[in-house]
């Protein structure tokens, strides 16, 4: 029980930002390499906001999300649009370059030392056998939420329509009439807030480091490829599968008999990923729409 | 004969040009943590070396030269810190190196500086396994060996016989790991797990906690952001048993981080060197509050003066600096009375017991060893 309210909990973060990405790769066919500096920056201004400029927690969360927007969509202006028309695997390149000048940016900035949105401690609720603070079911409930209304945008309005369109056959969708290049855009924008609204995560639940974001990216990279490249579902639902699995083989006395070693908590995760990959190439929900 | 005194007078040029090197700045160079999850600790450091440094040139320098800083971040890393040794040996040409700060990045740039016959002088790696890494290599901050055996006398005499640890798969948090085992009796650790730097989730495995019949459970990882993160969710897990820190529980961010839950964590280290002296309040005039402890600050600084003090005596040669550390009567600094034995590990240094209370870190007790 408290496993499984532990893998939710590891799982809704590594949602956040693997949606996006999904989305991202899904419709532009473009790798995000500065997506964990994205989350962290998000996570960082909300921290900023909250504890230096002593901002309700609400403004500081919906200011951290703004400001994620806009450094997304700069990402996108100065890194991503005027490269991936030309070869898709350019703003691997650009991104990673922009990763790294972010990472000195937020050391500059918010200076090295561990970074905690909410200090002290935190009331714990326990739901069953399980204990859980009221701040991490918010977290779970507004993860789930958001995603949730993505899913109604994505399957039951025009503009979701419009995306699936695009997703699915772009140049068909453009001589529609369906501007993708907004589109592409919004998609881009959209995913950088689900990024900073992991960072934010990270820095309520636990603190923030300058060093936490190539680790982000590899997560969600993990779930996005077994998930089936570009689908977004498959995406969602892998992430939370790798955090359940590294919370049971950690928290499981196996058999009875031995304890899987913490140290490899992380490499088995992505051992059983590498499994998937051999016995389904495509990943476990196969897009219809792009493949590598 | 023309071409013999062409030769000879270009010799004779180069010869006053190295000459005059000796009434250059005396470069000093220094590894540590400026970036990373370290760095908080890296910082104070740095502050403390460019103090002494500071206070040394005011005075008229070492013999009338000055002395020069090159700051290299190994970023408490091995590869990090060998490229930084690299830099500083072969590029630089420094005469010593203050650092590294973790003992993974000094173990992995202590061969290049023995090889190079170039002094290291770390103000804060503790690792046993430096006891060993050259005849250049020494440090005034006391090895783990030493630490371990004072971890375990507070587990004896607060009567802890069964203990859980918990470290972080770096050569400090292993090296300590091995060496508390070996300390404490047979039988004692009933729980023993590593993790993967980075890890920021231990619910699961502090989780298994909750069925484990412990008394204390020791929080071993690599700095203080972790250390903060597994306080935080071994309190909010409601977990029995008293968390037992060392070196890296043994700063100021874990309150600020964790608040309240902080207090009642005991924490075995050396002493907060440099608390309520002079030393601090100049610190704090310079530089502000420590970012992580003023402690960092008094070994790095005493680190430097050690070192200003051998290159007054015998000059900035390898050699002989390396022979007048080792036969060095005890230097008086902040950090206390000490002097280095035959391996470059600091006599004299002794651990006390600390705990938070009310968002600080206060002194318990010393634990004297035999």
């Amino acid at each position: 029980m408290q496993l499984l309210a532990n893998a939710l909990i590891a799982g809704s973060l590594a949602a956040l930002i693997a949606g996006g990405l999904a989305l991202v790769y899904g419709v532009l066919g473009v790798f995000n390499m500065a997506l964990g500096q994205l989350a962290l920056t998000g996570g960082y201004i909300a921290w900023w906001l909250h504890q230096v400029a002593h901002l309700s927690l609400f403004v500081s969360v919906i200011g951290g999300l703004i400001s994620g927007a806009l450094m997304t969509w700069l990402t996108f202006e100065v890194f991503v649009r005027p490269f991936y028309k030309h070869h898709r695997f350019l703003p691997l390149v650009t991104t990673i370059a922009w990763s790294m000048i972010l990472d000195g940016l937020i050391l500059l900035v918010f200076e090295e030392r561990p970074r905690s949105i909410l200090s002290g401690g935190k009331s714990m609720i326990p739901i069953g056998s399980a204990l859980i603070s009221k701040e991490q079911c918010i977290m779970i409930i507004l993860t789930i939420a958001s995603l949730l209304l993505f899913a109604w945008v994505f399957h039951c309005t025009p503009f979701g329509r419009k995306l699936r369109a695009v997703v699915q056959h772009e140049s068909a969708a453009r001589s529609l009439g369906i501007n993708s290049a907004v589109l592409h855009r919004v998609i881009f924008i959209v995913s950088g807030v689900f990024a900073a609204a992991g960072g934010i995560f990270i820095g309520i639940d636990q603190n923030l480091s300058p060093t936490l974001a190539f680790s982000l990216t590899i997560k969600a990279y993990a779930a996005i490829i077994a998930g089936g490249k570009g689908n977004i579902w498959g995406a969602i639902i892998c992430a939370y599968a790798i955090a359940l699995l590294e919370q049971l083989l950690v928290g499981i006395h196996w058999f009875g008999a031995f304890y899987v070693p913490a140290g490899y908590q992380q490499t088995v995760a992505l051992l059983f990923i590498i499994g998937i990959l051999l016995l389904k190439p495509s990943g476990l929900f196969r897009s219809v729409s792009r493949t590598a | 004969m023309r071409k013999f005194f062409t030769l000879s007078s270009l010799l004779a040029l180069s010869l006053t040009a190295c000459g005059a090197g000796d009434n250059g700045p005396i470069k000093l160079g220094m590894i540590s943590a400026l970036t990373g999850d370290a760095a908080a600790i890296g910082a104070d450091q740095l502050s403390g070396v460019q103090m002494a440094i500071a206070e040394i040139n005011a005075a008229g320098g070492v013999n009338g030269r000055q002395i020069e800083l090159i700051a290299e971040d190994g970023k408490c890393a091995g590869a990090d810190g060998a490229t930084a040794a690299q830099k500083l040996v072969n590029v630089d040409k420094v005469v010593a190196i203050v650092g590294g700060l973790c003992s993974g990045e000094t173990l992995a740039a202590a061969p290049i500086a023995e090889a190079a016959k170039v002094i290291m002088l770390s103000p804060s790696a503790s690792s046993p396994d430096i006891t060993k890494a050259g005849d250049f290599i020494f440090r005034d901050y006391p090895s783990d060996a030493g630490k371990t055996k004072a971890i375990a006398k507070y587990f004896a005499d607060e009567k802890y016989s069964r203990i859980a640890i918990l470290s972080e798969n770096t050569d400090y948090s292993q090296a300590l790991r091995a060496s508390l085992k070996k300390d404490l009796p047979e039988g004692a650790v009933v729980f023993d797990e590593n993790f993967d730097p980075g890890t920021k989730d231990f619910r699961s495995l502090l989780g298994r906690l909750k069925d484990a019949e412990y008394d204390a459970l020791v929080s071993n990882p690599n700095s203080d952001g972790v250390n903060a993160v597994i306080v935080q969710q071994f309190r909010e897990l409601e977990l029995p048993g008293q968390i037992v820190g060392t070196d890296t529980m043994d700063s100021v961010v874990i309150a600020q981080i964790a608040g309240e839950e902080a207090d009642g964590v005991m924490l075995v280290n050396v002493p907060t060197a440099g608390e309520g002296t002079s030393f601090e309040a100049d610190f704090t005039a310079k530089n502000g509050d420590p970012k992580s402890s003023i402690a960092w600050a008094a070994y790095s600084y005493d680190a430097v003066k050690v070192l200003a003090q051998a290159f007054k005596a015998v000059g900035t040669d390898g050699m002989a600096v390396k022979d007048y550390l080792y036969s060095m009567q005890p230097y008086t600094g902040v950090i206390g009375s000490f002097h280095f034995d035959g391996n470059g590990d600091p006599v004299g240094l002794s651990y006390v017991l600390k705990k938070f209370d009310d968002g600080k870190v206060v002194t318990v007790k010393p634990l004297p060893l035999e």
